[in-house]
């Protein structure tokens, strides 16, 4: 029998999958961040296909057989890890794709992943265009991306011993704690947070929150040019259709009457837009590049972010942050801070939602010697 | 034609001024008429209203430099929400009309110096281009204006009702309550003497009487009679196409599918347009340009394309003429056909967006 073949029928070792992932999409997937995503989730990157030893004790972990993915329409990265989680763990998983959309290229980009995976792993993957209620109910492990009533919805058709892993909405922001001294190389780094994924992911910025005092002008001139200038390196620029157009101007012109400072593109596109808010409170930006610039003192943020308290995923951090600032954030349900720039490219042990996402889905066995 | 200068720019304060302007607006209005008053209530509007002046400064139109009235900036309907946009400084206004929705917690606010204007052209429009031909027996599926007195759909139809001369207050929700069987029985009332009736609601309120009559038999309307619904129900308890709401009207109401009128107006502005049937398109009144406008160019589509409704409002005297809206509608040779309200359901996963924070509608 040939080792291909050999590899298709029988059961993969946790090892072999994660080669394979790694192999197909090593920039995406880097094996040495598997590795390291698995000793930080079980201990021992073989915990999945024997016992290892921890604290004395001889442990296992218990895959789910079938994993239900249920993705959202903004992005395909959402999906693509959690399938990369589904096949770490062996399972087969079932994913109910996101409608088809003129304005959204997440189905397709799923699907392109899936195609590209190898085929031990591929056969491990189905895609369904609907929600199946049988299936979800059938599945051990459940995890669903998108708005908060849909997790609901998803919720009450969930059996109650179900592991359901469930991320709604959420936003991010970032904070530039001295704007005075804020380099070319960090406001690019701030440009990157907002304009990847065209802003629409739970860790892309809709706010840049500064200390009150700064020189916005100043401040909003050099994220102006940076923001151009990572623009002109997409490749692949999101489409402005009339309805994501709509939006942007409808800010813009909001932003104009109200005698707010706006920056647009000096090419006139719709590309990214950024606006002084002189009011602090927290209002949603309707993404797609649209970013507020808000000044703020420490004390009035707690008020100012209270909106949105327990729904703030990523604080992106341009400078430094005090202790006591941290605080306030960690008070709001902050659950990850990091280096502007790397708002969008969490590593794979992140704890997603403050979940440790793949080790929720195992169940563990002991077995004590001596017993 | 000579522009309109400040120093004879209508000064809308004064109701012998506001009377001169309602006069011309009712009379014959040729094109040059048209451009002459939109630009002469673009100067005024320019020079007091604040935010509109930082609006237009900002897409460097200024009424000198105007070449077009299609020129003429408007500004979105979200500004209603943070911003008051009045001629008149800090007059009273006799009037305050709310929009529901919300996307900052505060709802949109029109603020009228007085109705006049208002009164006169809801009811004149509706004559001109909606179902005001007969004075048939007037049914309103809401509040009466007394009742809410921030709803300008609520004073329409009190305008509506003074000037049919019907004295009878037939408003229908009364107290937060749908008085089906009251509606029900002087429905009949009227049917037995062959008396045409008119029956005016949103569209939600008309889901409501379809879902609570669905048991009883459909009620045979007199000739002449007639239906009028307004606004969306997205976001309501349940939603229906247009095509369905009709089809169950015309069964419960026998009445054809032509004597079913949409109204198709807003709290922001004056004037109304109107189509009737399924499938027609809405006219506007005289005093009114509606353009269907492409966001990323600002500029009106060609005939077939789709774009967003822009309105042009001669009667929007103590606000501002210009109103961009979030409608979706394809451009046709003689107007528009209104497809609705833009969806602001983007396809979004875990990011957080301000409908996630509120809710919205209209009206």
């Amino acid at each position: 029998m040939s080792r291909v073949l050999t590899t298709l029928l029988t059961p993969l070792t946790t090892r072999q999958r994660l080669d394979l992932l790694a192999h197909a999409y090593p920039r995406l997937f880097p094996r040495a961040e598997l590795i390291r995503l698995l000793r930080a989730q079980f201990g021992h990157i073989d915990a999945l296909d024997g016992w290892i030893s921890r604290d004395g004790v001889r442990v296992r972990a218990r895959t789910p057989k079938l994993i239900y993915h249920v993705c959202a329409g903004n992005l395909a990265v959402s999906a693509w890890t959690s399938l990369m989680h589904g096949l770490l763990l062996g399972a087969r998983n079932v994913v109910k794709l996101p409608g088809d959309r003129d304005d959204s290229s997440a189905r397709g980009e799923i699907l392109r992943f899936i195609r590209g995976l190898p085929a031990p792993l591929r056969k491990l993957v189905e895609t369904h265009r609907k929600l199946d209620v049988e299936i979800l109910r059938r599945a051990d492990a459940v995890v669903a991306f998108g708005s908060d009533a849909t997790m609901a919805s998803l919720r009450d058709q969930t059996r109650w011993d179900q592991k359901f892993i469930a991320h709604g909405h959420a936003l991010s922001l970032l904070w530039i704690s001295d704007p005075s001294l804020l380099t070319t190389l960090q406001a690019r780094a701030c440009s990157r947070d907002i304009l990847t994924y065209d802003q629409l992911g739970c860790l892309s910025p809709q706010a840049i929150y500064v200390p009150r005092g700064a020189d916005i002008v100043a401040l909003g001139n050099k994220l102006a040019v940076a923001l151009e200038a990572h623009w002109r390196t997409i490749k692949l620029k999101p489409a402005r259709p009339l309805s994501i157009a709509a939006r942007i101007v409808e800010a813009r012109d909001v932003a104009h009457a109200l005698g707010h400072r706006v920056w647009l593109s000096p090419q006139n596109h719709l590309g990214w837009m950024l606006i002084h808010d002189p009011d602090p409170t927290f209002q949603p930006s309707p993404l797609h590049g649209v970013i507020y610039l808000r000044e703020i003192a420490e004390s009035k943020l707690t008020a100012a972010l209270a909106s949105v308290a327990g729904r703030i995923s990523t604080v992106g951090v341009a400078g430094g942050i005090s202790s006591r600032l941290e605080n306030v954030f960690l008070s709001l349900g902050v659950s990850r801070f990091c280096p502007a720039g790397h708002m969008q490219f969490p590593p794979l042990t992140w704890h997603h939602d403050g979940r440790s996402t793949l080790g929720d889905m195992v169940t563990w066995v002991d077995s004590e010697r001596g017993a | 034609m000579p522009s309109m200068t400040m120093s004879t720019l209508p000064d809308f304060a004064q109701p012998v001024s506001r009377r001169a302007w309602t006069k011309r607006l009712l009379g014959p209005i040729d094109e040059a008429t048209w451009d002459e008053l939109a630009r002469g209530l673009f100067a005024c509007q320019f020079a007091r209203v604040p935010a509109y002046r930082r609006l237009c400064t900002a897409h460097g139109i200024t009424p000198k430099q105007l070449v077009s009235w299609r020129d003429i900036p408007a500004v979105p309907q979200q500004l209603f929400k943070r911003e008051k946009l009045f001629v008149h400084g800090s007059a009273k206004p006799a009037a305050v009309y709310e929009t529901s929705g919300t996307t900052t917690g505060q709802p949109g606010r029109q603020h009228l110096l007085s109705t006049d204007i208002y009164r006169a052209v809801s009811i004149e429009g509706a004559r001109r281009v909606g179902p005001l031909h007969s004075n048939p027996q007037f049914h309103f599926l809401t509040p009466s204006p007394a009742e809410t007195p921030h709803s300008s759909l609520s004073a329409m139809f009190g305008f509506w009702q003074k000037a049919s001369g019907q004295a009878d207050s037939l408003f229908w929700i009364r107290k937060g309550r749908f008085e089906f069987d009251g509606l029900r029985e002087t429905l009949s009332q009227a049917i037995s003497v062959g008396q045409p009736v008119a029956i005016c609601g949103t569209a939600f309120s008309f889901v409501h009487l379809i879902d609570a009559w669905a048991d009883l038999p459909p009620l045979r309307l007199p000739p002449e009679s007639w239906l009028l619904e307004t606004g969306g129900f997205k976001g309501r308890s349940r939603e229906v196409s247009k095509a369905e709401l009709y089809a169950q009207l015309a069964q419960i109401f026998t009445v054809p599918d032509y004597a079913i009128w949409n109204e198709y107006g807003m709290s922001e502005l004056s004037s109304q347009a109107y189509a009737h049937g399924t499938s027609g398109l809405h006219g506007t009144p005289p005093w009114t340009r509606v353009l269907v406008c492409h966001p990323s160019t600002g500029r009106e589509v060609s005939v077939g394309q789709r774009g967003l409704i822009r309105w042009f409002d001669l009667a929007n005297v103590d606000s501002v003429l210009a109103l961009q809206t979030l409608d979706l509608a394809e451009r046709t040779a003689s107007g528009f056909r209104l497809l609705g309200r833009l969806s602001r359901t983007e396809p979004r996963g875990c990011s957080l967006s301000a409908e996630d924070l509120t809710t919205s509608a209209t009206r």
